[in-house]
Formats: structure tokens, C-alpha cells, sequence
């Protein structure tokens, strides 16, 4: 079966400005992909790209077509929230249910009511009228309503309270995820995430930095709390991030040997965002 | 209904104002002519009465013509700016619709549904008011509204002028799109500083004045082209009030130069730039989603 979004020699450039730099990537069906990566990494142009909302150079492909000239064609089965509170201001909810029902041929409009109906949100509403975070809610109803095959989001819970954004990825990985789909996230709120992706992507100055399943993690990484006795013997291993915190010195190894590792201290696999900083971070602190 | 009924009736809603503003027009006019005071002129020829409710009948068609005209190059310049200001566009561009469809859609709002909105607005409230200046004013000069032939003259008219008009401002109206798709601010300072920089240009370098002459004609040009303007005297009649001589076209119908129009060169140059201008504003459209 053919990858669902496949980027070779991906670049993007703003003038004198690479965003993204010969990028390649592949995602494959019914995973879930979070992109992470500082501000200004490339995340957002790289986004845009397969969504077809710039023009790029190198090859890309997105549910077999090339996503700047199908656009139109591509949101059939794509959908996206890029960034936040981008609700036209003077739409009601309801001539906004009607105009997606209208243009949408796979949008549920019973879902999408069904997903309103649990917020103080009524159909007569300007969107101008709402808070941030109901706007956000009705611009996710909007979009969870649609049976798309890939779904991006960036930063798709900005502004919403606590208990909305736990509400919000519940929701998606329960009521909306099956195998057919997939899901390309980008938030910098990465513990929050972390737990309900598949697969993780760095992205630092334009390169993929990073391109993983969670359960690889495992394999090749490990994180080591090393006593003090011992650090210089496990430096000898060469890791490529060491951080102090409380006293403690955690060292990370790549392509680990673990039976080797334990005898400096404590193994673990590092978290998704502990390895983010890691990686890009960059050498002994 | 299919993309394109949504999208227009999406203009709709967006921009409520092409409807509010003929009604309020049209209201307003209304109870002028139910409310205010004038004298009436005395009329006793048939002729007269003719000439009288030519000019009162097509007066309130140029009055929202007028506007109309102001209201759709501010839509124009608004119309693929607005939603990059405000970020929505990147909502609009989710959903399986072409920047062509979006763009064109626009352009036909503009050119054709805003017209026909007005269109409407004038009828009714030329039918209203020739109803109330009937029982309000003498029997003579309420019977110059009812003529049967201006009706119908007035309606082909106004669809002579729509079509017309649409033809010969195409590319007016497609630059104006140009420059809300691609500039970041000001797009009023935009629509004006290219053309006259081009000319103040021509005019130091070359001396000459042609892209002056092409921008006069495009603006000014209209009316000679679509309308019979000669002094041919088969197309006027002098009407005489007591003292006063008053000039005006034989008839609405004898006016219109649909030959001559269509026929003019002019008139398909301009269509080709108007072309090659909305072609131009799709492909900015694809490539700027923000401001």
C-alpha cells in the first residue's frame, strides 16, 4: 500500500530563507504523527506544504496527488485546523454547518450537531460573539464532523481551558480515530500529546531531525541516571545529552546497549519531550 | 445546490450590505416621495408627458446605479483581502473549493448579482413611487408614469446596461481583485499608484501619453461605446416646457448600440486583459494566504 503523505528533497525558501531543507519523510495510514520542533523549525511550512497552501520544490505526494496543484481536490479527503481562530468573524454557526454541509460531500452534519450540542454553543451565534475557546469548539465540531482520511491539526487546542483540551484529544483518539485514518498533529504542548502518538517527527532548521514509532524510541534510545561515581566511565560511552537536575546527572545514549548502560545507574526510555530537548539541545550541558 | 449557488450565497452573507443599501435607498425614496414637498409642472402635450416620465423613470435607475457603482469597487478591493487579514482565509481554503471557483465567484457577485439585486431595488421603487406621485400629484403628471413602453424600455435598459457594463469593466474589476489578492495594506493607495506611475513614466521617458488615453477610454469610454451619442438628429427630440427646450433621446430603445458595441475593438481588448487579470488574480489567490 502506498505511504499516505511521501516528501523527497521537500524545500521550502522565503527569499533568502530555507524553512525546509531537502526534507524527507514518509507517513504511513492510521498513524498518528506529531511534528515537534522549535519555533521557526519548518513545522508550519511543512504543513502548508502538504496541504497544499504554498508552493514548494522537491516532490510530494498526499493521498497520491500533489497537494498546491489538487488542493481543491485534496480537501475532499483532507482536513485542517492551521492555527487558531480562523473562523470567519461575521458567520453564524449554523449558515457555517450549512455552507460545509453545502460544499463538504463527506461532512455529517448530525455529527457536527451532535459534537455542538455538548457546548453552551447555539446556532444563532456570530462567531464574533464567542470566546476563544468556543470558537475553537465549533471550529473543531466543524472538523471532526468530516470523514476525511488525513487530518492535520496545529495547534489545534490554543485557547481552551484545561479540561476542553483533555475533552478535545479524548475525543479524537476515541470517537474519531479508527485505521483508516490518519492524523498529522503539531502543538508545542508535547506531554500532552505524547501519550496518543504513533509516531513522532523532529524538525530543527529545516531537516528532519528525527523520524520514528514511539515504540522504536525504546530500541534505540535510552536515558541513563547516572550516580556519581560512575560518571565518567559512562561518558566514556559517548552520549549525546547529559543534563543535571537535582543532583542527578541523566545521560542519553543512542543505539544503546543496555547491559552495558546499567551499570552506571538507572535505564529508562526517555519521554517523547525529554528526547525532544535532548536531540535538539545539542551536546553536554 | 452546487458549489457556485453556495459560495454566491455565502457573498450574501458576508456582505449584507448588498441588499441593505438598495432598500435603505429605496426606502428613503419612498417616503421622499410620500412625505416630501415640490411643485408640480403643468403637462398638456402627450409628448410632454412622455419626456417627463422618460426623465423621472430612468432618474431613479441612475441614482442606484450610482451607488452601485461605488459599493462594488469597494467589495472588489475588500473582496480577496478581507479573509487574508483576518486569517479566515485559511478556513475557506479547508474546504474542497478551487481558488478558481472562489475567485470567479467573487467576480460574479461583483458584476452580475450585485447589479441585479440594485436592478430589482429600482424597479420597486420606481413602481412605488409612480404609484404614490399618481394619487398624490395631478392625474396628468401621475399618467406620465404609466407609460407602457418606458417600462419595458427601462427593463431592457437595465439589462443592456448590466451586461454591458460587465463586459467593459471586466478588466477594471479584475485589477481591482489583482490588488486585493496580492497587496498587504492599503489597497486603495495599490489600485492607483501602478497605473499613474506607468503614465507620469511614459510621460518623462517617452513623451508620450498612450497608457493616459487607455486609462481615460477605459474609465470615461463607456457610454459612447454601449449608447448612440452622435448628434444624429434621428435619435432626439426637442420637447418645449412654456419657455424652456429640453433635449432627450426619441427613445430608451433607439439609444442602445448593442452593434456598435459589440462589434468595438475596444470592447474584446478590454475583455482580454480582463482575462489575463483574473487569471492572474487566481494565481496569486493560490499563493497568498496571508497578509
Amino acid at each position: 500500500m502506498p505511504a499516505l503523505i511521501e516528501a523527497r528533497d521537500l524545500t521550502k525558501k522565503y527569499g533568502s530563507f530555507v524553512a525546509l531543507d531537502r526534507a524527507n519523510f514518509t507517513i504511513q495510514t492510521g498513524r498518528i504523527v506529531g511534528l515537534i520542533g522549535p519555533n521557526g523549525a519548518g513545522k508550519t511550512s511543512a504543513l502548508r506544504a502538504i496541504l497544499g497552501l504554498t508552493a514548494y520544490e522537491g516532490r510530494l505526494q498526499v493521498l497520491g496527488r500533489e497537494p498546491f496543484r489538487d488542493r481543491a481536490l485534496l480537501m475532499n479527503d483532507a482536513c485542517f485546523i492551521a492555527d487558531v481562530a480562523v473562523m470567519p468573524s461575521w458567520i453564524r454557526v449554523d449558515q457555517a454547518i450549512d455552507f460545509v454541509a453545502g460544499v463538504h460531500p463527506r461532512f455529517r452534519r448530525d455529527r457536527a450537531l451532535g459534537l455542538l450540542a455538548k457546548t453552551q454553543i447555539t446556532g444563532s451565534r456570530r462567531i464574533r460573539e464567542l470566546s476563544k475557546g468556543m470558537k475553537t469548539q465549533v471550529h473543531l465540531a466543524l472538523t471532526m464532523a468530516i470523514d476525511a482520511r488525513l487530518l492535520v491539526l496545529d495547534e489545534p487546542t490554543l485557547g481552551l481551558d484545561i479540561l476542553a483540551r483533555r475533552g478535545f484529544y479524548d475525543a479524537l483518539v476515541d470517537d474519531y480515530m479508527d485505521e483508516s485514518r490518519t492524523i498529522l498533529i503539531t502543538t508545542h504542548q508535547v506531554e500532552e500529546v505524547e501519550n496518543l502518538l504513533t509516531d513522532v517527527m523532529f524538525i530543527d532548521k529545516g531537516h528532519i531531525v528525527l523520524d520514528c514509532s514511539v515504540e522504536e524510541i525504546a530500541t534505540r534510545y535510552a536515558a541513563v541516571t547516572v550516580t556519581a561515581d560512575h560518571i565518567d566511565a559512562a561518558r566514556a560511552e559517548k552520549p549525546f545529552y547529559e543534563r543535571r537536575t537535582l543532583g542527578k546527572t541523566v545521560l542519553y545514549f543512542e543505539q544503546p546497549r543496555s547491559e552495558a548502560l546499567a551499570r552506571f545507574g538507572e535505564v529508562h526510555t526517555p519521554s517523547v519531550s525529554d528526547l525532544f530537548v535532548a536531540k535538539l539541545s545539542g551536546g553536554v550541558q | 445546490m452546487n458549489t457556485y449557488a453556495w459560495l454566491i450565497k455565502r457573498e450574501f452573507w458576508e456582505n449584507r450590505a448588498i441588499w441593505v443599501v438598495p432598500s435603505v435607498i429605496g426606502v428613503l425614496l419612498v417616503l421622499l416621495a410620500l412625505f416630501g414637498r415640490g411643485q408640480f409642472i403643468t403637462l398638456t402635450t402627450p409628448q410632454q408627458s412622455h419626456v417627463v416620465g422618460q426623465m423621472v423613470l430612468s432618474a431613479f435607475g441612475v441614482t442606484f446605479f450610482v451607488v452601485m457603482s461605488i459599493y462594488s469597487t469597494w467589495y472588489l478591493l475588500d473582496c480577496l483581502y478581507g479573509d487574508r487579514k483576518d486569517r479566515s482565509v485559511l478556513f475557506w481554503k479547508s474546504l474542497p473549493i478551487s481558488d478558481t471557483a472562489t475567485v470567479l465567484s467573487k467576480l460574479l457577485v461583483a458584476l452580475i448579482v450585485i447589479p441585479l439585486v440594485y436592478f430589482v431595488a429600482a424597479d420597486v421603487t420606481t413602481l412605488l413611487i409612480a404609484f404614490i406621485v399618481s394619487v398624490r400629484a395631478s392625474a396628468a403628471l401621475g399618467g406620465a408614469l404609466w407609460h407602457a413602453d418606458l417600462w419595458l424600455q427601462l427593463q431592457i435598459l437595465w439589462l443592456y446596461v448590466i451586461i454591458t457594463t460587465a463586459i467593459w469593466f471586466l478588466p477594471v474589476a479584475a485589477w481591482l481583485m489583482v490588488i486585493s489578492a496580492w497587496a498587504k495594506r492599503a489597497v486603495m493607495l495599490w489600485t492607483v499608484l501602478p497605473p499613474l506611475a506607468l503614465y507620469l513614466g511614459e510621460r518623462w521617458i517617452f513623451g508620450t501619453r498612450y497608457v493616459a488615453v487607455a486609462l481615460h477610454d477605459r474609465l470615461l469610454g463607456y457610454a459612447p461605446q454601449a449608447f448612440h451619442t452622435g448628434a444624429d438628429s434621428s435619435f432626439w427630440i426637442t420637447t418645449t416646457f412654456d419657455k424652456d427646450q429640453i433635449i432627450t433621446p426619441s427613445s430608451i430603445w433607439a439609444l442602445l448600440d448593442p452593434a456598435g458595441f459589440f462589434s468595438s475593438p475596444q470592447t474584446w481588448i478590454g475583455v482580454a486583459v480582463g482575462a489575463a487579470l483574473v487569471a492572474g488574480a487566481i494565481q496569486l489567490r493560490l499563493r497568498r494566504t496571508e497578509i
